[in-house]
């Protein structure tokens, strides 16, 4: 077990590292030279002493150990936008992204593992056939195409949830308000992540599950006359938990920028909508760190997926 | 073995449907010489004018006929797709079977690669290259291919592996052929259906990368893309103008990763089920 860790640890620390890396010598391949390039533009006008600060800022990190030793230290810059660390910012938009998108997540993988169950256990019905022909055609259509629908149907069309944003300017004081703001807030994105994730999860489970309908230790379990709901789930889904997490990892990257879509659309105050924010105006600190920020975060999600999947499948250790 | 193949597709709805639409699209993009009437680029109308005899889909803000707009940038992103899968394909199949064929150390250092790089998010990756660089579409597809190799190059490997292992691929050996021979005339030939869902998978996750990142303003601004409509046309239709042009980006970009997504399904159903969902 402890080779697998190992080996599965060293290939996540050289994939973080190579990737920081990248981001270290990307400035440096800026054609001429960097403060002049990014504030050429009309956008901006700097002042002589804001140009010197500038300069000294990106003549440090000529040392690849000592940028590192500064990214360890959560010292990733400040953002030009903003004036404000990078780190600050990230952790400020933090708690929405992972409110959207552990949310969506949850109740992706929730529904369509029962969905998915449930059809497998009516297989050959009519009910099973049509959510199969319905889910596979959803599966081809993307969240930008999802989310413009959702949003001219429900915001601009019926008026019933608002356009974008994470909370209204003025959100009543009482928790309530406040609470029911937010959800008013959530729903549309966090509808459109779910119907784009929901299909997938759906078809695996229901396809693992009808593997695993067909073993020998099932008719065991029917046998010993359990009720069925607990045949189906005890004993059977379990099995389809393996595949869904195998599957969760493959798709992390995708997730990530469907969330990244997704929040752009609603204009949803998390890490995609800064994102997007930073590269339009250029605020290449910013753009580094979120994306440096997001990459770490997938590996380490990776790693601890791939040590999960170990205790969930001991066979693979 | 190939008038069996057209008969399994052939009888598998979901094939027919995703052929029909990709047939219906490929069409569209042959016409489009024909079809646009005037130059995208040309800013030559009225902006934001509704939709008429002249302008069918209207005029953007920049003053640009949608409608030349709509097809020059499917094409773009269609052609965009095909190359990155094109170009993603020949370097999975290049090191899936000489990674089987040579193995040792060669194949360790290339699957190690290959671990590494499955590891890496391709996306942002792209979003950090293209926040500094600006890079061309080229340059774009050319990282995306090498960051998308691995997954169609272990599968292909896993599969030539097994195949090596039978009698005729024996034989073949013990009466002296070539490497180069077996690869070419056997292992290649055989992992054909392999290629077209490994395909099938990189023209999709190409064709949706490219539109997620033109939609957010990452692309080469001047290239028309439909991504790039739907972020141009969003904000005004937040003023309740044009919904005539936010739409019909958005229902082509459907359409064509529709398509391709069936065509993925219906091949990996019937040339490997054990395949399915892993992309």
């Amino acid at each position: 077990m402890m080779s697998v860790l190992w080996r599965r640890g060293v290939v996540y620390l050289l994939a973080a590292l190579a990737i920081v890396y990248v981001g270290y010598r990307l400035p440096g391949l800026l054609p001429g030279d960097y403060v002049t390039t990014v504030y050429g533009g009309a956008e901006v006008v700097l002042t002589a002493d804001q140009e010197q600060l500038l300069r000294a800022r990106y003549a440090a990190a000529d040392n690849f150990f000592s940028y590192l030793q500064n990214l360890l230290l959560l010292d990733w810059g400040e953002s030009w936008a903003h004036k404000t660390p990078v780190f600050t910012l990230i952790m400020a938009a933090l708690p929405w992204t992972l409110l959207l998108m552990g949310g969506a997540h949850l109740l992706a993988t929730a529904l369509g593992m029962i969905a998915g169950v449930e059809a497998a256990w009516r297989r050959g019905g009519r009910l099973e056939k049509a959510g199969v022909g319905s889910m596979t055609l959803l599966q081809g259509v993307p969240e930008l195409a999802l989310g413009v629908v959702l949003l001219l149907v429900f915001s601009y069309q019926l008026g019933w949830l608002p356009a974008g944003g994470g909370l209204s300017a003025y959100a009543e004081a009482g928790t309530g308000g406040l609470l029911l703001d937010l959800l008013r807030h959530l729903l549309l994105p966090l509808a459109t992540l779910v119907l784009a994730w929901f299909p997938g999860n759906f078809l695996l489970a229901r396809a693992s599950m009808v593997l695993v309908l067909r073993q020998p230790f099932l008719v065991t379990a029917r046998a010993k006359g359990l009720p069925p709901w607990r045949v189906r789930y005890r004993h059977a889904a379990r099995n389809v938990l393996l595949p869904l997490v195998t599957r969760f990892g493959l798709r992390l990257a995708f997730m990530v920028t469907g969330a990244l879509v997704v929040e752009t659309l609603f204009a949803y105050p998390g890490l995609g909508t800064l994102l997007y924010q930073a590269i339009s105006l250029r605020d290449l600190p910013l753009v580094q760190g979120i994306v440096l920020a997001a990459i770490l975060a997938l590996l380490a999600v990776n790693l601890g997926l791939e040590l999960l999947y170990g205790r969930l499948d001991p066979r693979t250790w | 073995m190939h008038l069996n193949l057209y008969r399994r597709l052939r009888g598998d709805p979901w094939f027919v449907l995703g052929a029909g639409l990709a047939l219906a699209l490929g069409l569209l993009l042959l016409a489009s010489p024909w079809l646009i009437r005037h130059d995208p680029y040309a800013m030559d109308f009225v902006p934001l004018s509704a939709p008429s005899a002249q302008h069918w889909l209207g005029v953007n803000d920049g003053g640009m006929d949608i409608w030349a707009e709509l097809l020059t940038g499917f094409g773009n992103t269609l052609i965009f797709g095909l190359f990155t899968g094109l170009l993603g394909l020949g370097l999975g199949v290049a090191v899936g079977l000489s990674c089987a064929w040579f193995r040792g150390l060669y194949d360790l250092c290339l699957m190690r690669l290959a671990d590494l790089l499955l590891a890496i998010p391709a996306v942002l990756v792209l979003i950090l290259l293209a926040a500094y660089l600006r890079p061309s579409a080229w340059l774009l597809a050319l990282v995306l291919a090498l960051m998308a190799w691995p997954t169609s190059a272990r599968v292909i490997r896993a599969q030539a592996l097994t195949l090596q292992e039978r009698s005729h691929l024996l034989a073949a050996r013990q009466m002296g052929g070539s490497s180069f021979y077996l690869l070419g005339r056997h292992l290649l030939p055989e992992l054909f259906p392999l290629y077209l869902i490994g395909f099938a998978a990189l023209v999709r996750m190409a064709v949706f990368m490219e539109a997620s990142l033109s939609f957010l303003g990452l692309f080469d601004p001047g290239r028309k893309s439909l991504g790039m409509m739907v972020g141009r046309a969003l904000p005004y239709y937040y003023l309740e103008i044009g919904w005539y042009w936010l739409l019909p980006p958005v229902l082509l970009l459907t359409m064509l990763l529709l398509s391709i997504t069936l065509l993925a399904v219906s091949l990996e159903k019937i040339f490997d089920p054990r395949l399915k969902e892993h992309w």
